[in-house]
């Protein structure tokens, strides 16, 4: 659905992005995630036709992006970092003129209008003005705007930022939605946020792509997962007989205050059924027995401070 | 088409959301106001002086010339801020980022931004024709003449308007924009003045007339008499049109920086 190849952008001497190449796939979610400067939106903003690339090439549905910037323009929806909107109109003005622009006729107008006032669950505020709303409802009305020609492609950029935790999670639901209907690029710098929401994630530092790949295998040392034990005490050979479970390939005993073991295995609901019952059996008072989650995030930053940080 | 109507509609429901049009005509019509009592009241005394076979009365339609050219000078300290705010503020408030990803030709954008604050300047000129009322009630105008008054005005306006739109182009501060077009409207009318002065001093018989016919003022003065030249109609469509083409491409600039 999108491709990208070689696409530079500089300001002057500045390199803002570097030689980006990459494709999204029909339906696909995918996460843009990079620090604050790293080139997301200047990447957004030459996608959606805002703004040319200094050399590289970009299309949409097929539709070059320098080429029929009037067709790519009819296929996306785009959210920009600061909701484009007029505090002076209503809710309902606002989008209605959004919807001149987009060239709907009249006769689909309300209808369309009414779909994304109830997506974006701007019921309530219809009739009120843009800018006596807070941060949160204006993020939604700049969603609104951005998904009310029902767009192939939506374009996203930090659509949850200034939201709170509430509403973070109904712009989430909103836009996991969307998965299958729509292609959606996403960009933030949060990484819980990607989790959550994307199939697939890019990440870029200054202006290069460092990691493309999809979410599920990221970070995970081929197929093998860490699980944290907490127990009261280290009962009798609990190293061993753990070790001894088929599927685990390593067992580690961290004893600081409570007695904290990290055991390495193959990804797979027996081994961690049997590894729990052995805790048990071996009357080591099980406390606690969880996943280890923090693998994304140390692969992430590792990435973004250069320290290395393979993938097999 | 569809983009530039909706542009427009847009357009005229901020001013009109806004305190400014109601604030801009209020003070438009009261000095407006102001110099037709004055003008009444001259137009009064000469015709006594001359009842009484004091010196030559003045004629009505020479005082109308006056008015309007008066308003027409004055319309180049309203334009200002109805023109500040076109490009300024949508730079401001990161709504060109709208505008530009819709499927919107950017020839429509400036169509459609022009035409509402030309409306605008159109519906305050409108209401000043209850002065030709109150002329055709106790005077006896040439109507012809005022009629060609209000096409030269409705030219005037044209040139004014787009010439604010294109500095508005520029900046993004609604300020700065509406002092700029204040003094470029301005100096265009001092053409006039310098481009005589130029000739009666100094002989430079090339760049005089030059710049004589740069500046509005001489142009309007013709259809304010009652004379309608083709050069005048020429002089301030070519100005429109070439300050409408500037003003496409210091838009279409924006996304190059």
């Amino acid at each position: 659905m999108i491709e990208v190849k070689e696409l530079t952008k500089k300001y002057g001497d500045r390199t803002a992005i570097n030689q980006l190449n990459f494709s999204v796939a029909r339906g696909e979610i995918l996460g843009f995630l990079g620090q604050n400067g790293a080139g997301k939106t200047t990447t957004m903003k030459i996608l959606t036709g805002f703004m040319p690339a200094s050399s590289g090439t970009a299309s949409i549905g097929g539709y070059d992006v320098f080429e029929n910037p009037l067709e790519v323009k009819r296929k996306i929806g785009y959210l920009p970092e600061t909701p484009p909107i007029y505090p002076e109109l209503l809710v309902t003005e606002y989008l209605s003129f959004v919807a001149d622009l987009r060239g709907i006729p009249k006769s689909e107008k309300s209808k369309k209008t009414d779909k994304v006032i109830e997506l974006c669950n701007l019921g309530d505020v219809r009739r009120r003005l843009i800018g006596n709303l807070s941060k949160g409802f204006r993020q939604r009305v700049g969603l609104a705007q951005a998904l009310i020609h029902d767009p192939e492609v939506l374009i996203l950029d930090e659509p949850t930022v200034g939201l709170d935790p509430k509403q973070v999670n109904e712009a989430r639901n909103l836009i996991k939605g969307l998965r299958q209907e729509k292609t959606v690029i996403y960009s933030t710098h949060i990484l819980s946020e990607v989790a959550a929401t994307c199939d697939r994630i890019i990440v870029i530092d200054r202006g290069n792509i460092v990691a493309q790949e999809a979410l599920n295998t990221m970070g995970a040392t081929g197929n093998l997962i860490k699980t944290e034990i907490l127990v009261r005490r280290i009962g009798d050979n609990l190293k061993q007989r753990l070790s001894a479970v088929s599927g685990v390939k390593g067992v580690n005993i961290i004893s600081n205050g409570t007695h904290r073991l990290v055991v390495e295995s193959e990804a797979k609901e027996e081994i961690m059924a049997e590894v729990s019952k052995v805790v048990v059996e071996s009357q080591s008072g099980l406390i606690r027995m969880s996943p280890v989650q923090q693998a994304l995030e140390e692969y992430y930053l590792s990435l973004i401070t250069g320290k290395g940080g393979s993938l097999s | 088409m569809s983009g530039s109507i909706g542009i427009l509609k847009k357009e005229l429901r901020s001013y009109f959301y806004s305190p400014i049009a109601y604030v801009i005509l209020g003070v438009f019509l009261f000095i407006m106001g102001v110099i037709f009592a004055k003008f009444v009241d001259i137009y009064q005394h000469f015709n006594s002086v001359q009842r009484f076979g004091g010196g030559q009365g003045i004629t009505l339609d020479k005082l109308a010339t006056y008015l309007y050219q008066n308003m027409a000078f004055i319309l180049c300290f309203v334009t200002p801020f109805l023109t500040m705010k076109l490009y300024a503020e949508e730079k401001r408030q990161h709504t060109f980022e709208l505008l530009f990803t819709a499927p919107l030709r950017k020839f429509d954008l400036v169509l459609g931004k022009f035409l509402a604050a030309y409306s605008m300047m159109v519906f305050m000129v409108l209401v000043s024709f209850i002065y030709v009322f109150f002329m055709i009630l106790w005077g006896n105008p040439e109507l012809p003449i005022i009629g060609t008054t209000y096409l030269g005005l409705l030219l005037a306006l044209a040139c004014y308007v787009s010439l604010g739109g294109l500095i508005s182009a520029m900046t993004s501060s609604q300020a700065i924009a509406a002092v700029w077009t204040f003094i470029a409207l301005l100096l265009l009318w001092l053409l006039q003045s310098l481009g005589q002065g130029i000739t009666a001093k100094t002989g430079f018989v090339e760049w005089g007339p030059l710049l004589v016919f740069l500046s509005p003022l001489g142009h309007f003065n013709s259809f304010s008499e009652g004379l309608i030249h083709v050069k005048d109609i020429v002089y301030f469509l070519s100005f429109t049109l070439i300050t409408l083409y500037f003003t496409h491409c210091v838009v279409e600039s924006n996304r190059w920086r």
